[in-house]
């Protein structure tokens, strides 16, 4: 069994690593197995500060021999070292496994010996859970840039998810703080696998492998490099649409190590919270990245990127809500994509006035002010106040003024991503 | 106006829902119903028969609402009859699905009970901690607060498929079982002793010590774990009771 202290280690030097999710594989128990998948993933516990806990997050060793400046475990820094082999990794997440905290494996590493060398331990870990423990739960595994592409697609073979952290969003902040990677050696895997899959997609009948079936992500740190959102949501638009990626992840900068190229100080949970907002108006309310933000722009911070949005296309508000097509109800300020469905559905039935929408439950705080109902317009300022708030916007002046469209019960729940 | 009283079991409700309560009449399973002036207590037997012939008539409106309705009556809320009642009236009375009309109180009531239960059985999927026993059977005691256990038993039957485990709802004094094969619910006692198996301590601590490593101390936010994992399930979970 692996002794406390060695978890501890490995366990302190994975968290930082912000993907946490366990959705999007429906794999099957099998007959002498342990586990399934969970398609829409299950959270397990929540840590206090808040993240929830699903799957086992631990490295496989952190004796790195890279040196990227941000990271903990960087070889120059003098942190306590630790590596587990791969029984006992397998022995610890059947038994968290049986007893149901964890709903699978989050296996990472540092880069031992050479890139090479840690794939083949990670991939003896995994072939060993699957084959030998016969473990069907959920395996997220962090590819190693630099590695071997026949290990990489064999590891694909057994994992449901894969990710290649993309780390910093730009070449140049890449070439400065983390000098041994490059953006190709993440892109190519990345490219590689999302081809291997699609390929595999294609085939058919009952032979067909499960590849990836959960598919990939990444996570890139915010705020470490000088990078406006405008430049970062291009970036994840970019990946989204060529790796077909299922999640990118942000990660506000905390420094846990000191250096002159480095800030000293946090990036704010709140541009890493704006930034989740703005990657989910582009993957589910159909934003494009330029609509959201300009290639040098960043996301305000007093309200919304939709809020923003909005303020700057009143010409298109109000929209009746008994008549607007789906695909304009999701671009109001407040109507998400579960009071959007519900609007659908009910005014099939009857035509909607406010107080339906009330009962219905739909968040009408910051929507009144762009919907109208029966024809009927019910925000508190009229059209000419919501203008002059555009023009106060575009003149960015004082934050009082607009404080009216920042909900104050707004919650960072977006911590991590995960919700 | 009549007050249905039942043996809390779906058949009771269709049975009493058979004698077509209307307008003010209710149906609760509730020994400590309050009563108002001039109210009428019936006593519901319950009958499989009359129960049959209201799903029947049911499941022509509406293939999916006898699931709905089943768990709108797994509900803690002493509401859950009449919300039941209103939403089946509901159905029978449109002779068609009234799912999608959600500016109608009683379908939106009826939204809510049955997302709070599946919700709770959702949660508990996560939060359910089994302990090893040292027969190598698995230990799991919670207290939801809706009736899920029926709910949850599938999914662990199919992920331990091979393990046996017992889930066991204290509070209501009721118990799965699952030996590798079949399934069984029983009735239990309040107080159950297991004696664990010799490795459960270490696991359990070194639970504890991953669910403390994962935490990142500098950004605390206790108001949004506690929102997720509301105190009162802590009390089965290793890692919010052992302090090492």
């Amino acid at each position: 069994m692996i002794d406390a202290e060695k978890l501890k280690i490995l366990t302190e030097s994975a968290k930082y690593d912000v993907s946490c999710s366990s959705s999007g594989s429906a794999r099957k128990n099998t007959k002498n197995g342990i586990g399934n998948a969970s398609f829409g993933g299950i959270c397990h516990s929540f840590t206090p500060d808040g993240r929830c806990i699903s799957l086992l997050k631990i490295l496989l060793g952190n004796r790195c021999v890279y040196n990227c400046l941000y990271c903990p475990n960087r070889a120059e820094a003098d942190v306590p070292r630790a590596s587990a082999t791969p029984d006992e990794i397998c022995e610890l997440v059947i038994s968290f496994y049986r007893r149901n905290y964890i709903e699978g494996l989050f296996l990472s590493s540092a880069v031992e010996i050479s890139p090479d060398a840690t794939m083949e331990r990670m991939l003896e870990t995994v072939v060993k859970l699957r084959k030998v423990y016969n473990f069907n739960g959920y395996i997220h595994l962090k590819g190693i840039p630099h590695a071997d592409r026949l290990l990489v697609s064999r590891a694909a073979e057994y994992a449901d998810r894969m990710s290649y952290n993309i780390e910093l969003p730009s070449e140049k902040s890449l070439k400065l703080l983390a000098p041994q990677k490059s953006k190709e050696s993440v892109f190519l895997p990345m490219r590689r696998l999302a081809s291997e899959k699609r390929a595999l997609g294609e085939e058919k009948g009952a032979k067909r492998r499960v590849f990836l079936p959960a598919g990939q992500t990444t996570q890139m740190i915010v705020g470490a490099s000088p990078e406006s959102d405008g430049e970062i949501l291009r970036l994840s638009e970019a990946m989204y649409r060529r790796f077909s990626l299922k999640r990118v992840y942000y990660s506000s900068y905390i420094p846990v190590v000191k250096h002159s190229l480095l800030p000293d100080r946090a990036a704010g949970l709140l541009r890493e919270h704006r930034l989740y907002q703005a990657d989910w108006l582009m993957r589910f309310y159909g934003f494009g990245a330029n609509e959201i933000a300009s290639e040098g722009e960043n996301l305000p911070a007093e309200y919304d990127p939709k809020c923003a949005w909005a303020l700057k296309n009143m010409h298109l508000f109000p929209v009746e809500i008994n008549r607007a097509p789906l695909e304009m109800l999701l671009r109001v300020p407040g109507i998400g994509n579960i009071g959007a469905y519900k609007i659908m559905k009910a005014r099939k039935f009857s035509a909607l006035d406010f107080s339906d929408l009330e009962k219905m439950r739909v968040v009408l705080k910051r929507a009144r002010h762009f919907i109208t109902c029966k024809g009927k317009f019910y925000g508190n300022e009229n059209r000419a106040a919501v203008r002059a708030l555009l023009a106060a916007e575009n003149e960015s002046v004082k934050y009082e003024q607009l404080s009216l469209f920042s909900s104050p019960e707004l919650s960072l729940s977006a911590l991590t991503g995960q919700l | 106006m009549k007050i249905y009283l039942t043996d809390g079991t779906p058949y009771g409700f269709y049975t009493a829902a058979f004698f077509a309560p209307e307008g003010e009449d209710l149906i609760s399973s509730q020994k400590n119903v309050q009563l108002t002036l001039g109210c009428e207590i019936v006593c519901v037997e319950t009958d499989r028969e009359k129960a049959e012939r209201v799903l029947a008539r049911l499941r022509r409106c509406d293939p999916f609402a006898e699931e709905e309705i089943s768990l709108i009556l797994r509900s803690k809320d002493g509401r859950r009859e009449r919300t039941a009642l209103d939403y089946l009236a509901k159905i029978l009375d449109r002779r068609a699905p009234v799912r999608a009309q959600l500016s109608d109180p009683a379908v939106l009531a009826a939204r809510d009970f049955v997302r709070r239960v599946r919700g709770e059985a959702h949660r508990f999927t996560g939060f359910l901690r089994f302990t090893e026993g040292e027969n190598g059977v698995f230990y799991a005691p919670f207290e939801p607060d809706n009736d899920v256990l029926e709910l949850i038993l599938p999914h662990f039957a199919e992920r331990l498929k091979n393990q046996a485990f017992i889930i066991h709802d204290v509070k209501r004094k009721k118990a799965a079982l699952y030996n590798g094969r079949e399934r069984a619910i029983v009735c239990t006692d309040e107080k159950v002793s297991v004696s664990l198996s010799c490795r459960e301590q270490d696991f359990q601590a070194l639970w504890a010590e991953y669910y403390r490593s994962a935490n990142i101390a500098e950004r605390p936010h206790e108001k949004q774990m506690k929102g997720y994992m509301p105190v009162r399930y802590w009390k089965y979970m290793p890692e919010k009771n052992r302090d090492l």
